[in-house]
């Protein structure tokens, strides 16, 4: 998006579209490697493979009792 | 950027060896119209493609048994679905990559592959559940599903390989304004209007007082209205699109356009389910309700019904299956635009054809358990959703990748992490009341 002006004539916006503009230089990985592990980022993993764990925990109970393993464990 | 007159000469001179790309317009306001105008549509595609065929049966389910009651959820979700997809436009913006991909670069290859597969699968798992809402509506239009299902796959498959994301984006949108019809239908079942504003703003306790079914029907409308696929689908469409960091607050009103739109329309389908709950109507998908309604209120609110679930059906399916096939292809590091023509970008295309076509043909087999599917559904929803989210909020925190202009201030931060919190508690929940039905009994 670009505003032309000049003093002979009325100023003037020019409007482009995102598809039609110069790319921008964006924010890159590229090397920098994996994020660093900062306590935030260490304990939101931690607590995410907690949950894992347990909602496949949940989800092996639920097959194993579809299949009726678990009525004749208990 | 403001040129000067030497400036203006060598905008002038090089004019007339190339054209200049975009729009002359005079004023500042004109401008800014423009320039929404130009960066608006993911927002609103994301938003509305939200109220798929799942949303909109368990809205009307919502309004079917509880009348008005939960309509207030629709105005507490809505500031939560704003501030979770403004991240993802954010960090579209910044990056110029889709989620999965940068999932894949700055967490490693295990949560990459978990999070994709994860995605692909309860992406599939819900174009089941669009497809058998599309064979359902038509069918009660006399349209046999053997016509309705794979005719519907075909104009699916024809909406994206056109070789054109405007094009894409332009017909999408069309879709999206036909909702508007749900604002008609919730206008033609005549309302008590002061009861609806009081329940906007006043939550009430139903008859039955707080029972396991309130409570998962209230999990269930929070599952709908934000889930695991529109993150990645609006991360990469940005991408797609090339906005701008200038573009930001534009998609930032787009994406609160959407969200109230969405909102709104919700609001317009749980009016609608309330129609039957004071006619005592029962039913256990729309279409049923639909075909209630014949006699009730007038052919133009059953056939009304039917045709919004099929648009439903199309939006939602044509969002999920670019959301798989953006993803699959940014990690595959496949060609992944809807620039493309099909020979230029084969695996992309192959992956979302694969998904519509696939998804299709599962909804043709007889007696397919579409009840498990939607069980699944959930199940997979509740392990990709958090996750999701959280890698969404680690990368918003990563000053390493996103220097400190786009990272989360502190209240941002303070928001997402409640929202995190609940998604977690609500996902955890509503999994195990599908797995552990007993617990709840």
């Amino acid at each position: 998006m670009a505003t032309i002006q000049n003093s002979y004539g009325p100023e003037y916006f020019r409007v482009i579209h995102p598809l039609d503009d110069v790319p921008e230089q964006k924010c890159t990985s590229e090397g920098l490697g994996p994020i660093a592990m900062t306590p935030t980022v260490r304990t939101s993993l931690t607590l995410l493979r907690a949950y894992l764990i347990l909602m496949g925990a949940m989800l092996l109970y639920h097959v194993l009792d579809l299949a009726g393993v678990v009525h004749r464990i208990f | 950027m403001r040129l000067a007159e030497t400036q203006l000469n060598a905008v002038v001179a090089r004019t007339e060896t190339a054209p200049l790309k975009g729009v002359s317009v005079r004023s500042s306001w004109q401008k800014h119209v423009l320039t929404f105008l130009m960066v608006f549509g993911p927002g609103l595609i994301v938003m509305e493609a939200d109220n798929d065929a799942g949303a909109v049966s368990t809205y009307m389910q919502a309004g079917g048994q509880y009348g008005l009651h939960l309509l207030w959820t629709l105005i507490v979700l809505l500031p939560i679905c704003y501030f979770v997809q403004e991240m993802v436009a954010r960090l579209g913006i910044a990056t110029g990559k889709g989620h999965a991909a940068m999932i894949y670069e700055r967490f490693g290859k295990w949560w990459g592959r978990f999070s994709l597969f994860d995605l692909l699968l309860v992406n599939f798992l819900t174009l089941i559940t669009e497809f058998a809402a599309i064979s359902l509506a038509l069918r009660a239009l006399g349209v046999n599903p053997w016509i309705s299902v794979p005719v519907s796959a075909l104009g699916l498959t024809l909406l994206v390989v056109t070789g054109s994301y405007l094009r894409w984006e332009r017909m999408v949108i069309a879709l999206c304004l036909m909702d508007l019809t749900w604002f008609a239908l919730a206008y033609v079942v005549h309302p008590d209007w002061t009861a609806v504003g009081r329940a906007i703003i006043i939550p009430a306790m139903p008859a039955g007082g707080i029972t396991s079914s309130l409570i998962f029907l209230v999990i269930a409308i929070v599952g709908t209205t934000i889930a695991p696929w529109q993150l990645f689908f609006q991360q990469s469409c940005v991408a797609e699109k090339r906005l701008r960091f200038t573009d930001l607050k534009w998609a930032r009103l787009d994406t609160l356009i959407g969200a109230t739109f969405t909102v709104l329309v919700a609001g317009a389908m749980m009016l609608v389910g309330n129609y039957g709950y004071q006619h005592g109507i029962t039913f256990e998908d729309p279409a049923q309700l639909a075909v209630a309604f014949g006699s009730l209120a007038g052919h133009f609110a059953r056939n009304g019904v039917l045709l919004l679930m099929v648009n439903a059906a199309v939006l939602g399916t044509t969002a999920i299956s670019l959301a798989s096939a953006w993803a699959y292809g940014e990690v595959k590091g496949w060609e992944h635009s809807l620039h493309k023509k099909l020979w230029e970008a084969p695996g992309f295309y192959a992956t979302y054809i694969a998904c519509v076509g696939a998804a299709a043909a599962v909804v043709l087999i007889p007696h397919m358990p579409l009840q498990l599917v939607i069980i699944s559904v959930q199940v997979f929803a509740g392990l990709i959703l958090p996750s999701a989210i959280i890698f969404l909020q680690l990368l918003l925190n990563d000053h390493e990748l996103l220097g400190d202009r786009w990272v989360n201030r502190p209240w941002n931060n303070y928001i997402n992490w409640t929202i995190i919190v609940v998604l977690f508690a609500l996902s955890l929940l509503l999994a195990a009341q599908v797995m552990l039905p007993n617990l709840f009994a």
